[in-house]
């Protein structure tokens, strides 16, 4: 089964094209790198699958099943960490964590375990603390734990790895990597590509606005292999980006 | 000195505000406008300094017209700046400016040279310049004197302003803070009258107080403008020295920030009293009103305005009642008891998602229908606000100077389920269409929207001037005998209240992208 259909999605913000007649699919049970370059339209692409901004035209389908903003129970089965973590600043991680346990329906009991797991195994056991005191690598941290503590059967993480410690990116993938071995489905977007390139089995490439370029299968590039594009052998994710993208470095002979 | 990038970034902190207006669709003839009526207002300003140095000079009062005329601007800025804040302080804090290449001494003097040129200074220094201006065309004085006197007393305004929202910037961060300072609030306020009876039976010490007050800033700013030249040039050097003591204080506070508190383990707490009271709204949306309980009751604004609220009722209360004959505090307190429930909690539920910030995305994550925040918010809103009720009601009968009637009660509980209701239902319509981005963590400054400021001080007026206006025009209707005919109104409030809610929450979901931008600083 597809965790994930996006057919045709579009995406304005008044009069500018955000996304443009996206289509793609994600297997169940796969890590997918999304990949784009600044103000691409992953974000949005994110917000419109997640429900928080309503697409301008195209369907979208998660889990089997036609998704809008208002439809509960598929938000009930996905998890999410936003690009701007949505971490309420005032309270403490694990106000914050019951709370969206709470909403995803975990029971007391459940909800506390989860939590005191969560929080040990991140190491934001610091309780001195509210959110807004946390550096940046601990609160998102938190927002990571909030995503994955309902067990959600698709994760959607925007820019998960940027501002973690070595240690706590090597935890994440960890636990990514046996989400995805449970059959569960892992959509995230990122610019280390290195990162991407060593967990993601396949990615799909999109430039501005909105507008995908090449999706496939890159776990030879995990395993010294090549990945095959318009005729041209890439050992490696960032020049397949750049070749597709389109992305230059200016030469500014003054720097 | 660095005065080229110094000059740079204060032309930046003008840029930026105009930016900030640019920004949203249409507002740039507002701006314009706005401009236009601040000029029209500082003409206003200078004319009615002008007016008051005439009055001055020709009642032959002219010193003393000066001193109490500077001595109110004086305070009046200090007191306005503190409350409404001091422009863009956070974009060009002292960490801010860092990246810039600036020393230690030119990142001051850009910070209040920043602070100084705000626009909102500039009425201060109009109406202190008529005067001057006034004083000169009227025969009193010299102009250069009283132009310098001026500009002394301007500076030493601003940094004394900036000295007491400094230590109260600093008693906020301790704990117990907002306590003193609200204690401090009362004191000032309750201080006048109570003083007033002491002056009264003894005028020689009025006489020694004014003998002391000639050494403060306008005083001595008022001596400048009316004396020759030997006691103009004694009040000039004086004004110097009070601005080179508050400069030395302001940078010896500021070279000292506070220290921070060792912190505290906060053990683990599941089901605290926000989580409880939360529980009442059923296993569904109790979470989410326990969530709201917590982000009303942590800011700390909101339980400075919650504590300040009762006793200001009080005193508004027993203001208004002064003078309109039998039952005259009752009128009051019909008026006041529609207010007290909301304006403790009123910063937030004017504008519920604008402390939110980036988290405000979040509530569309969540597998609840999204509009169960809004009602959430609300609920939360309405439990903190209907809990003052019983406590002034309690007042109410303990202090009131009435024997105890079963009709003034009803017609007090209706007052104040109407306001609680009533002004509810215009929070949700005010979060929705007329939002701001603010900041949580500040407890200064007014940060409401435009339709924020006239639904509260709107509100408010009404509250005070609605049962006096009927007192007048048609009194029996504001009589304990007229309980009968009050009952409608609760219940027409809660009707508008939960139509409200109703109707918000298709609004809420079409306007969503709209508030998250404004909530997110994008708008």
């Amino acid at each position: 089964m597809d965790a994930i259909r996006l057919t045709n999605l579009s995406k304005k913000y008044g009069t500018v094209l955000a996304v443009e007649n996206l289509s793609l699919t994600v297997r169940s049970g796969t890590m997918f790198g999304f990949l784009g370059p600044n103000g691409s339209g992953k974000s949005t692409t994110i917000g419109c699958m997640t429900g928080l901004l309503d697409p301008s035209g195209g369907e979208i389908e998660l889990l089997g099943q036609r998704f809008d903003a208002n439809n509960a129970a598929i938000k009930r089965r996905i998890g999410v960490m936003p690009e701007t973590l949505g971490l309420f600043e005032p309270l403490y991680a694990h106000e914050f964590l019951a709370f969206v346990a709470r909403m995803f329906g975990l029971d007391e009991a459940t909800t506390r375990k989860r939590v005191t797991e969560l929080l040990a195994a991140l190491e934001l056991t610091d309780t001195s603390k509210t959110l807004s005191e946390y550096s940046t690598g601990m609160r998102k941290r938190v927002a990571f734990a909030a995503a994955v503590i309902h067990s959600p059967e698709v994760l959607f993480l925007d820019e998960p790895f940027e501002s973690i410690d070595p240690a706590g990116v090597s935890l994440m993938k960890q636990w990514l990597r046996r989400f995805t071995e449970q059959g569960r489905t892992v959509f995230i977007t990122s610019h280390v590509l290195e990162t991407v390139e060593r967990v993601c089995q396949e990615v799909a490439i999109v430039t501005r606005p909105g507008k995908l370029v090449w999706q496939g299968d890159i776990t030879a590039l995990a395993n010294d292999g090549v990945v095959v594009c318009e005729g041209k052998e890439f050992r490696a994710l960032e020049p397949l980006f750049l070749h597709l993208t389109g992305e230059r470095y200016a030469d500014l002979n003054w720097l | 000195m660095n005065y080229r990038l110094i000059e740079e970034l204060i032309s930046l902190r003008y840029k930026l505000l105009w930016a900030k207006t640019r920004s949203r669709n249409g507002r740039i003839a507002i701006f314009l406008a706005g401009y236009l009526l601040l000029a029209a207002l500082l003409a206003l300003l200078t004319t009615g300094g002008v007016g008051a140095a005439i009055m001055a000079i020709r009642s032959g009062q002219g010193e003393k017209i000066a001193q109490a005329v500077l001595g109110a601007v004086f305070l009046e800025a200090i007191l306005a700046s503190n409350i409404l804040g001091f422009g863009m302080n956070a974009v060009f804090s002292d960490l801010e400016l860092r990246r810039y290449p600036l020393l230690a001494g030119e990142r001051r003097l850009t910070r209040h040279l920043i602070g100084i040129v705000d626009p909102f200074w500039f009425l201060f220094l109009a109406l202190e310049l008529g005067l001057a201006f006034g004083m000169y065309g009227a025969g009193a004085g010299s102009l250069w004197f009283g132009l310098i006197a001026v500009l002394l007393l301007f500076v030493s305004n601003y940094l004394l302003a900036r000295l007491v929202a400094l230590g109260v910037e600093r008693l906020m961060q301790r704990k117990g803070g907002s306590g003193f300072l609200m204690a401090g609030i009362m004191l000032m306020a309750i201080l006048p009258s109570a003083i007033a009876p002491l002056f009264k039976k003894n005028p020689a010490l009025v006489t020694s107080f004014v003998a002391r007050l000639a050494y403060t800033p306008p005083f001595l700013a008022a001596a400048a403008m009316i004396h020759p030249t030997l006691e103009a040039l004694r009040a000039i050097g004086m004004l110097m020295w009070w601005i080179l003591a508050l400069t030395a204080i302001l940078i010896w506070m500021e070279n000292r920030p506070p220290q921070r508190r060792a912190a505290e383990s906060v053990k683990m707490a599941w089901d605290g009293p926000t989580d409880r009271v939360g529980a009442w709204f059923g296993p569904e949306l109790g979470p989410f009103v326990a969530h709201w309980l917590r982000f009303y009751t942590r800011n700390s604004r909101t339980r400075v305005l919650c504590v300040i609220s009762l006793p200001l009722i009080g005193f508004l209360t027993f203001q208004t009642g002064q003078r309109m004959g039998p039952h005259s505090l009752f009128v009051a307190a019909l008026g006041t008891f529609a207010i007290v429930s909301f304006l403790g909690v009123s910063r937030i539920a004017l504008n519920q998602f604008g402390y939110s910030g980036g988290a405000f995305r979040r509530y569309f994550l969540l597998p609840v229908e999204p509009s169960a925040t809004l009602r959430a918010a609300s609920y939360a809103a309405l439990t903190i606000g209907g809990g003052f009720l019983p406590v002034v009601l309690l007042a109410w009968i303990i202090l009131a100077p009435y024997p105890l009637d079963a009709r003034m009660l009803f017609m007090l509980i209706c007052s104040g389920l109407t306001g609680l209701f009533g002004f509810n239902a215009l929070g949700l319509w005010v979060t929705l269409y007329n939002p701001r981005k603010g900041n949580y963590a500040s407890s200064f400054g007014n940060d409401l929207s435009l339709g924020g400021n006239i639904v509260l001080i709107g509100g408010v007026m009404t509250a005070m001037l609605l049962p006096r206006l009927l007192y007048k025009l048609w009194p029996v209707v504001v009589s304990p005998e007229a309980w009968w005919m009050v009952w409608p109104l609760p219940a027409l409030a809660a009707a508008f209240y939960f139509g409200t809610l109703r109707a918000a929450g298709p609004i809420f979901m079409a306007r969503r992208e709209q508030l998250l931008a404004v909530v997110e600083g994008k708008a």
